[in-house]
């Protein structure tokens, strides 16, 4: 399908300088709003964010919150077929996007002052009156299931690995599948379990409503209450297990066609944004693994200095980049967090060494801490680099949710605390947090059975250079990379055919 | 327009991903945009005696400067047997270092500003894009000039990044839009260098470490003050620019005669071809006409923007039939990109069912020889030149996006305001133009075609097709 369930274009907002922030009450209780006016800025960026998200799929149905936001954004309503929508929304250059998580839904766009009213009133039908049409159903139940089944298991190798690694890391809770569904879930789900979910859980108490840019004056009221109209509750909040160190590391290797190895290792950990120790540990993985920035260690170890491949990368909580940029789209907010490596394909001679790279990379942090060095450098890097997080109206404004979410503003936060951060903090943060000698990790390779072979074998794994000149200290590290212990026992590698992967 | 998303042959980054997030700014309300010009930002340009260009945007993103280095050198200029991707290559090596700035270094200071740096490469340009407050300008002019002058990396740093290349490929391949890529630019072109993909062939990207001495001489051709032009957008002061660039920029040394990029033939039959998937996949059927280089001077281009529109849009006909009514395909585009000499419109359709690929594939030629003969009414055509105009207006929303802009526009035809010239052209287009380009371009013999075919059912089921 166009618009997969997370990799959306935001369009980009327009904001005038300075911005002034204001939450405001909606009319009628159970609406959260959150306004960023900037007045004179042509562009409004609008987001609807529910705090309804896969992880409320039911078991046996998993797949169905993203099928009902679909069919709610692109599907007729009760007074237009979707053709007539689209002929609405196309003169007013107006798109009505919709990305789902894990524990969150936002419908959301960005739409010229001038015709903001035609879009808030279409984008009013979408949420409050879907007509659940059945050619809409019938048509997005079956782009969801070629997306897992023919997209996902191949025709994107470093996707495939990450929803992996997700399936190993949160087997049979909420989180377990992607968001997307699994093959079986959506074939079960019906369009009366479409329309039932919708009741349930796209309610009042569950909307977030906001608005940022040009709107005019006295907009914000009359548009939150709009959505007066939806349910005012439905279905509680799904519980969720809390995050528990692994016991044990598995590996599952996912075979299919594949010239080189996607990869992607995790572990749980316990804390979140609304964490006080969430932050030093997120100056921590900024040092050891940036997303695609070559001021991470593992970019610099295993690409820069080695040319394993094109990058490396580490993570301590769900990430999903923004389209084409490097930085994190908002409103993906979860209660569970994990931390991850991300290794981007390795030809099939390095793949173990690659890994065995990573994880030594992280136990010599674990070991030795960040150096006061290290630290200010990336304390100093993290101070602007923050400020690009939020460059658009749109942005800014899935941020200013995403704290309500978590309770906290995580840009302000994480900029308040840089300054007066320490060694001491950060080296904590890391020893209590980070995971240590237990993964889960998930590979995609054409020959698994080789590759369990040299797991779980007691031959160093060393990295084949095709290249002349690596530096003595670079090849004298490499011999104890090589040999760095990786607990796995036969039991806890599973090979799995791609074509089995997210059926149930 | 809707242009096929596979076509964005640009390749992201030594770094990182590409395009840095929009920077906050104040832009001309898209309602005006059709009586203003498209591309309306007062721009100042100066020309050192070197033949290095400057430009500066001015545009309203307080405190916050795009800083875009232009090589108008692409996998369109790699002419040589042996040595396709070195355009895209040499984008890597450019963050290999000088004596002055080693590559640490380099990341430090990038990491000290905080600033969002890297670079893209495609068939016409390679940009260096550093997105930064304004205070920092002078560090960034420092570096820039430095490296684009001084770049010095050894054998072995140069082997190590080429297989980092080798990782970009891989990281590509288990995706068959790649593959899908490669096999059009190959069918379709004959003498053109737009025969292989920015990435280069496979084969000549696994050789990679071996050339060295050629990537000297690649810097020593095209890295030259008068193949490149500097595009600074945003919050800046143009005289204070114009100064620091002269100083760091002045004593650079004009390069040697560059090879032309040879001319492709007209096609005269049509060419098919097949790339067979071993994983899971929907088949897909892919067509590529050849249609002229961008121009400012043509109303060609531009009518084929509205032809793209009105045939492959999501209010266009065949989109309600395919898409929505008969529900046979997922996902319908097409759209001819913007190129500094003749490529291709290209149509892509991912077809839910193998047995329904012939009859889309004729769907879609149907629908284009219906717009042959019968031109739109002027109203579909103002309603789509007035979208067109819009989309792009929105488009130029940040610092960022506008430099990125003007940087396109530089590699099309040297002037950072091209765009005004294109679109400007847009209301002067008839029903009949659009009907005509469609006549001209769109002919069987003009045509190639690629099949994406799935493995045989059971081995896809499988997952296991090796």
């Amino acid at each position: 399908m166009k618009k997969t369930t997370l990799a959306l274009a935001v369009l980009a907002a327009v904001v005038s300088l300075p911005m002034r922030a204001a939450e405001t009450p909606a009319k009628k209780p159970g609406i959260a709003t959150v306004l960023l006016p900037s007045p004179g800025s042509p562009l409004v960026a609008v987001r609807l964010v529910f705090r309804t998200g896969s992880s409320d799929d039911p078991a046996g149905k998993e797949g169905l919150a993203a099928l009902t936001a679909r069919v709610m954004a692109e599907g007729a309503t009760r007074s237009r077929t979707y053709p007539q929508i689209i002929d609405a929304l196309y003169p007013i250059a107006g798109d009505i996007n919709v990305q789902v998580g894990k524990e969150m839904t936002t419908f959301f766009g960005t739409i010229h002052r001038d015709n903001l009213a035609k879009y808030a009133g279409l984008l009013e039908e979408s949420v409050l009156h879907p007509k659940f049409a059945a050619e809409d159903f019938k048509r997005h139940r079956q782009d969801a299931i070629d997306e897992i089944s023919k997209t996902l298991r191949g025709n994107d190798d470093e996707e495939l690995g990450k929803e992996s690694l997700n399936v190993m890391l949160y087997a049979g809770t909420p989180y377990g599948h992607p968001a997307d569904g699994t093959v079986d879930g959506l074939q079960a789900i019906t369009i009366d379990d479409v329309r039932n979910f919708c009741a349930s859980h796209f309610t009042r108490d569950r909307l977030i409503v906001g608005l940022a840019g040009g709107y005019p004056a006295g907009f914000a009221p009359g548009f939150a209450a709009r959505f007066d109209g939806l349910p005012a509750s439905g279905a509680p909040r799904v519980a969720l297990p809390a995050a528990a160190p692994l016991p044990k590391t598995s590996v599952l290797l996912v075979e299919k066609d594949a010239r080189a190895n996607a990869v992607s290792i995790g572990a749980p950990i316990s804390v979140t944004r609304s964490d006080d120790d969430f932050y030093p540990l997120y100056v921590a993985n900024s040092f050891l693994g940036e997303h695609r920035t070559f001021s991470g260690v593992l970019m610099s170890q295993l690409r820069g200095v080695r040319g394993l491949n094109y990058g490396d990368y580490s993570y301590v909580e769900g990430f999903v980049q923004d389209g084409g940029s490097t930085f994190p789209v908002p409103n993906v907010g979860r209660r569970e967090q994990y931390f991850s490596i991300w290794i981007r394909p390795v030809v099939p001679d390095n793949t173990w060494f690659a890994v065995r790279a990573a994880l030594y990379h992280l136990d010599k942090l674990e070991r030795e801490g960040i150096s006061e060095h290290d630290l200010a450098q990336t304390k100093k890097f993290l101070e602007t680099y923050t400020k690009l997080w939020t460059q658009n109206a749109s942005r800014r404004l899935g941020y200013a949710i995403d704290a309500k979410f978590y309770g906290r503003d995580f840009q302000k936060e994480l900029q308040r605390r840089l300054p007066a951060m320490t060694k001491a903090e950060v080296d904590a943060a890391i020893r209590k947090y980070l995971p240590k000698g237990r993964f889960d990790i998930a590979v995609v390779t054409d020959n698994a059975a080789k590759f369990r072979t040299q797991l779980l074998g007691s031959e160093p794994t060393s990295i084949h250079y095709d290249t002349q000149g690596t530096p003595e200290a670079v090849l004298t590290e490499d011999r104890t990379i090589e040999k760095f212990p990786v607990d796995v026992k036969a039991e806890d590698v599973r090979i799995v055919p791609a074509g089995e992967m997210f059926q149930k | 327009m809707k242009t096929v998303v596979l076509a964005a042959a640009v390749l992201w980054g030594a770094a990182a991903s590409g395009a840095p997030a929009p920077a906050p700014h104040r832009s001309v309300p898209p309602a005006r945009a059709s009586r203003e010009k498209a591309f309306p930002f007062r721009v100042e340009r100066k020309t050192l005696e070197n033949g290095l260009r400057l430009s500066v945007v001015h545009y309203d993103s307080p405190g916050l400067v795009a800083y875009y280095t232009l090589v108008r050198t692409g996998s369109r200029n790699e002419v040589e047997p042996g040595h396709t991707g070195f355009a895209h290559f040499f984008e890597h090596m450019m963050f290999r270092g000088t004596d002055r700035f080693p590559a640490d270094r380099y990341n430090q200071i990038i990491k000290e500003i905080g600033a969002d740096s890297n670079a893209t490469t495609s068939d016409d340009l390679t940009v260096y894009h550093i997105l930064a407050g304004k205070e920092s300008l002078p560090t960034i002019v420092d570096i820039e000039a430095d490296r684009f002058q001084h770049l010095k990396y050894s054998n072995p740093a140069f082997q190590k990044e080429s297989r980092a290349i080798l990782g970009e490929y891989n990281k590509g391949a288990s995706n068959p839009i790649q593959s899908l890529d490669e096999r059009m630019r190959d069918a379709a072109f004959q003498s053109h260098t737009y025969k292989h993909t920015t990435i280069g062939f496979l084969k000549d990207v696994e050789d990679m470490p071996n050339q060295y001495d050629y990537s000297l001489q690649f810097f020593d051709r095209y890295y030259r003050p008068d193949n490149l032009q500097v595009i600074v957008a945003g919050d800046v002061d143009s005289g204070r620019f114009f100064a620091l660039a002269e100083k760091a920029y002045g004593g650079w040394k004009k390069g040697p005669a560059r090879p032309e990029v040879p001319a492709e033939p007209p096609q005269t039959r049509e060419v098919r071809g097949t790339v067979s998937w071993k994983s899971a996949t929907l088949p897909a059927v892919f067509i590529g006409y050849h249609t002229p280089a961008f121009s400012t001077a043509s109303k060609e281009g531009p009518a084929l923007d509205v032809l793209s529109e009105l045939l492959f849009s999501d209010r266009a006909p065949l989109h309600k039939r395919l898409v929505l009514d008969e529900q046979k395909v997922d996902d319908l585009e097409g759209g001819a990109e913007n190129r500094r000499d003749p490529f291709l419109f290209e149509v892509y359709a991912r077809v839910k069912q193998e047995k329904d690929v012939a009859a889309v594939e004729k769907d879609v030629e149907d629908e284009i020889a219906k717009i042959a003969a019968n031109p739109p009414d002027a109203a579909t055509l103002a309603a789509t030149v007035s979208h067109i105009r819009y989309d792009f207006a929105r488009s130029l929303s940040t610092a960022d996006r506008v430099a990125s802009a003007a940087a396109r526009a530089v590699a099309l035809t040297g002037d950072a305001e091209a765009f005004n010239a294109y679109y400007a052209i847009f209301p002067t287009l008839t029903p009949k133009d659009i009907s005509a380009v469609a006549r001209k371009y769109f002919a069987a013999s003009n045509r190639t075609v690629i099949l994406l075919q799935p493995p045989a059912e059971k081995a896809a089921e499988k997952g296991e097709s090796k």
